[in-house]
């Protein structure tokens, strides 16, 4: 009897230290959970040297080198575009956009996508850069 | 024996079901946080309304002009894309008041501008730079 409980208690695992540990980080990852909205597409970035990280980026726009305008993992029209980016904004009132503009994107575009974000009631823009070197 | 291992049993709540609850929603919650890095340039277009327009003078902004073709002009000089910023750097040392203004045509590609921008800031962080609408 006795040898028969000590083997039991030498099974059992306490689990509270292990259960507080993942509640923690659930709870860690569902503060953090961000869902952004990605672009869909891979665009061939310009280089820069002073870029900054942009750190609480919710949406994406990429504009293609064919001109097209990818929001949201659909190729969406100029026109559309205020209304989706009002849209998805309000979802996450505290993000930031960026415009992923291919390098031979045509700046007239890129511009004009700016300014209907900005139209939507985001004040922070920034078109995306990779970091290059000096 | 037989006694004791019930009671046991009773006693303790059964953890395993709520703990594969925990895991899983765990899990998801770790695969779907997308710490996307995303770097770039914050562009901040000067509000129509609340700030007043640049001022008009002429020799005292820089004007950069990028054309349909991809050259770019300076104060209406052509010059290479890769003494850009040299150019800025002397005319911004003549007139340290003067506003960068980067006006490219529609048709330009969006890389010039962005190399233009950032050869702004390498000439000094803390230069004003407004991009003019495409004529």
């Amino acid at each position: 009897m006795r040898e028969h409980s000590k083997r039991e208690e030498d099974l059992e695992i306490n689990m509270t230290p292990m259960l507080d540990i993942v509640f923690i980080m659930l709870i860690f990852f569902i503060v953090t959970a961000v869902f952004v909205k990605e672009a869909g597409v891979d665009i061939n970035k310009p280089e820069a040297v002073k870029t900054e990280e942009q750190k609480r980026v919710s949406i994406l726009i990429a504009i293609t080198a064919n001109n097209e305008i990818w929001l949201n993992r659909k190729e969406v029209d100029i026109k559309s575009v205020r209304s989706i980016v009002e849209k998805l904004h309000s979802e996450n009132p505290r993000g930031t956009v960026s415009v992923q503009a291919d390098v031979t994107a045509k700046a007239g575009i890129t511009l004009e996508v700016m300014k209907a974000v900005r139209a939507a009631g985001v004040p922070q823009v920034s078109i995306s850069a990779d970091k290059g070197k000096k | 024996m037989r006694k004791f291992s019930k009671e046991d049993e009773e006693a303790e709540i059964n953890l395993t079901p709520m703990l594969d609850i925990v895991f899983i929603m765990l899990i998801f919650f770790i695969v779907t946080a997308t710490f996307i890095r995303e770097s770039g340039l914050d562009i901040n277009q000067p509000d129509d309304n609340q700030n007043p327009p640049p001022p008009e003078d002429d020799k005292k902004n820089i004007l950069i002009q990028i054309d349909s073709n991809n050259r770019v002009f300076i104060n209406l000089r052509r010059v290479d894309i890769r003494q850009v910023r040299a150019n800025i750097e002397r005319l911004h040392a003549e007139n340290p008041d003067g506003v960068v203004v980067i006006q490219p045509d529609g048709d330009s590609e969006t890389g010039l501008i962005v190399s233009i921008y950032d050869a702004a800031l390498q000439a000094d962080p803390n230069i004003s730079i407004a991009i003019a609408e495409p004529n």
